[in-house]
């Protein structure tokens, strides 16, 4: 009988010990906004889900296959946290992984660390989620930081257009789009008081931002920088065409994607910049590319209905390619602890779907998986990278 | 009269032995659901008893809910002292909603709250502040919750809110069927079927009409403060349009029975979800389909409920 207790309680140590950790299967969990507004990125989840079926199809990671679930929070911090609390308490994850939206992942930030799960390369690139690991230390982003964001597209105007730029900004008034103006400002330094010319905000769940844009146009300035998300980027190009007016564009990154940048009136697009660090299998320079290759063969394989030049789905593949790597280096019994050690010493030079030179490296103290980057122009209906490949370190 | 009282009792002790075999994840999604049937006994007083239909309750959820998460989070309340005070805001925002009601009957009324709902939502969105503007207020961690981590009383958390719900919704529940059978429940009932008869018989119609606004959004208030404590998060969208909606189809669905049409109304608000992914295996990852079959189960569900509840009030006739 004290043998049978021994075993018992020798097989629950070895084999259930760990959440979401089988014999044969790992189980991660995320939230995204698979319907709704901002339903353009749920192609990073697709693209992840797709690149771990992929992976999965090879004989998995160290013999487990991983299980991803994904729900639906419409792009709704109030749901994440409901669609979080299943995954941790009912579904048993081993870990979050690629939670989209920056409002989501600080509404479920305090929850997951009291838990003790790991919530890995969340897709955000607020700053926080890298720089505040003494109080959150089962957190972790994974996007280029948007406030160094800012500071590049600040240079560039130093860099080309110091004397006569004069700045207005639209912005999305919540952590995501103040933490870019944020970066933007202090980029200018000592000139942001007078290049800059006016900033207007506009609420996340409103409907339309004719009026913003109207007011940004009647102040009088050269250039604007857009710092929004989904269909807000395309309506500030659509309502700027509408109006007449052809300011010098800056477009952050995720509001950049090929797919939603030729939805926009080109004459108005046309010049527009931006940064990347994934491969746009858009761009005509990756055309015949390895990585672009691979995630087409990809996309046609595990994502029905998908389109093989969507650069959500290969960014979300360039996430599963990093997460992938992190399980391999938790070992055969992988831990939680084991994980978030693996992601904070993180040194991959060969993710096939990051643009060549950008690096994901981590280390306990500096947690910024994505910190360099490439400026894009828009040129003829598609991107073009232009000028090396430049640090984006906070 | 036996088999009511025990009927009552056989309810009282499932819902007291219901989480034991309940993963934690479902006890906290049924404490909300005690949640909402507060709200939908404070919609019962209002639009069953006194005949104003309100489409804005899920306004005075919010009222409730960022009452509860402003006092929790920036002046260091306990959250079980936040309940009556979600109670008493609520209430009072209510008494003001209900005073030009009482120039509004029928659809204007309906209309003139459903204005209310789509309205509030982007009162905290201005006031970022005070309410966190879009990101909302995380009360996760907060050390005035009860009962988190390691539980309190020998519950876990999860059984801890579902255990404060339900006292709280079967108190309320008391003093609803108390006021309801008392003077101002009969006084209630006599404006709504016929505001001159009850005028003529000495009974103050605007009193009991604004009164009835306030008892049911000071219900509303507390169901929101309750919401906000079991998910420990507040935001704009938390109180979205839609939830006004289903509280009153929750509200139509109790109607017909008591408490028990109410339990089915807050079940059917929780569990919707999963019974259009579960029961009719659509894939709720898509928009259209789920919207779709949301819609067609409510409406199958107001045509089948009636003949339900009305052969179940012959079959249980003497």
């Amino acid at each position: 009988m004290k043998l049978l207790i021994a075993l018992a309680v020798g097989a629950l140590t070895l084999g259930g010990s760990t959440p979401g950790v089988s014999s044969s299967t790992i189980t991660l969990g995320s939230s995204g906004p698979l319907t709704g507004e901002a339903a353009a990125a749920a192609g990073v989840l697709k693209g992840a889900d797709a690149y771990f079926k992929y992976v999965n199809a090879r004989g998995g990671v160290n013999g487990r296959k991983i299980d991803f679930k994904f729900l639906d929070d419409a792009y709704d911090p109030a749901r994440t946290v409901q669609n979080v609390r299943q995954l941790i308490q009912q579904d048993n994850v081993f870990a979050l992984f690629s939670v989209v939206g920056t409002n989501g992942n600080l509404a479920v930030r305090d929850f997951a660390n009291a838990a003790g799960v790991p919530t890995v390369f969340s897709a955000s690139g607020a700053t926080t989620f890298g720089r505040d690991y003494a109080k959150y230390p089962w957190t972790i982003g994974y996007l280029p930081p948007y406030a160094e964001e800012g500071k590049l597209y600040a240079k560039h105007i130093l860099v080309t257009n110091a004397k006569k730029a004069k700045v207005a900004v639209l912005y999305q008034s919540d952590d995501y789009g103040k933490d870019l103006l944020a970066g933007f400002r202090r980029g200018l330094g000592a000139k942001a008081r007078t290049t800059i010319v006016q900033t207007v905000g506009y609420d996340p769940t409103s409907s339309d931002i004719q009026s913003q844009v109207a007011q940004l146009k009647a102040s009088g300035a050269n250039t604007l920088c857009v710092f929004a998300f989904g269909k807000f980027a395309i309506q500030a190009f659509v309502y700027a065409n509408k109006l007449g007016w052809k300011p010098q564009i800056y477009v952050n990154d995720v509001a950049s994607a090929s797919s939603i940048m030729v939805l926009d009136p080109q004459s108005t697009a046309e010049g527009a910049i931006s940064i990347l660090w994934g491969k746009d299998p858009a761009t005509p320079k990756f055309k015949g590319d390895a990585g672009v290759v691979l995630a087409t063969k990809i996309v046609k394989k595990y994502v029905p209905g998908g389109s093989a030049s969507d650069g959500f789905l290969v960014a979300g593949m360039a996430e599963a390619f990093s997460m992938v790597d992190a399980l391999k280096a938790s070992g055969k019994n992988p831990t939680r602890k084991g994980l978030m050690n693996a992601v904070t010493h993180m040194n991959e030079a060969n993710n096939p779907f990051l643009v060549p030179g950008v690096k994901v490296h981590t280390t306990p103290t500096s947690r910024f998986p994505i910190s360099s980057v490439q400026l894009q122009r828009w040129h003829k209906g598609h991107w073009e990278p232009f000028g090396g490949v430049v640090s984006a370190k906070p | 009269m036996r088999l009511k009282v025990g009927l009552v009792l056989a309810a009282f002790a499932v819902l007291a032995l219901l989480p034991i075999p309940l993963s934690e994840f479902r006890t906290v999604q049924l404490a909300t659901v005690g949640a909402y049937v507060i709200a939908i006994l404070g919609l019962d007083v209002l639009a069953g008893h006194s005949g104003q239909i309100s489409l804005g309750h899920g306004a005075f959820m919010a009222v409730g809910g960022y009452t509860t998460a402003i006092l929790m989070a920036q002046h260091g309340v306990r959250d079980v002292w936040t309940i009556p005070i979600a109670g008493v805001v609520a209430g009072a925002i209510g008494l003001l909603a209900g005073l030009p009601a009482l120039r509004l009957t029928g659809f204007y009324l309906a209309l003139a709250t459903f204005g209310i709902a789509v309205a509030l939502p982007t009162i905290p969105k201005k006031f970022d502040k005070l309410t966190g503007g879009s990101t909302g207020i995380t009360l996760f961690g907060s050390k005035h919750q009860t009962g988190h981590g390691a539980g309190i009383w020998g519950l876990t958390n999860n059984e801890w809110l579902y255990a404060l719900t339900w006292t709280i919704a079967g108190f309320l529940f008391l003093v609803a069927w108390w006021l309801l059978g008392s003077r101002f429940g009969r006084s209630l009932r006599a404006v709504r079927d016929s505001e001159l008869a009850a005028t003529a018989s000495g009974v103050n119609r605007a009193k009991y009409k604004v009164l009835a606004f306030g008892v049911s959004a000071a219900y509303a208030g507390v169901a929101g403060a309750l919401y906000a404590i079991n998910i420990a998060y507040v935001s704009p969208d938390t109180f979205p349009v839609q939830l006004s909606l289903y509280l009153l189809v929750g509200a139509v669905v109790g109607f017909f029975g008591s408490i028990w049409g109410a339990v089915l109304g807050a079940l059917l608000i929780q569990f919707l979800p999963d019974i259009v992914r579960v029961v009719l295996h659509v894939d709720t990852k898509q928009a259209g389909p789920t919207t779709f079959f949301y819609g067609a189960v409510l409406v199958g569900l107001m045509l089948v409920l009636p003949l339900v509840l009305r052969a179940a009030r012959v079959l249980s006739r003497p």
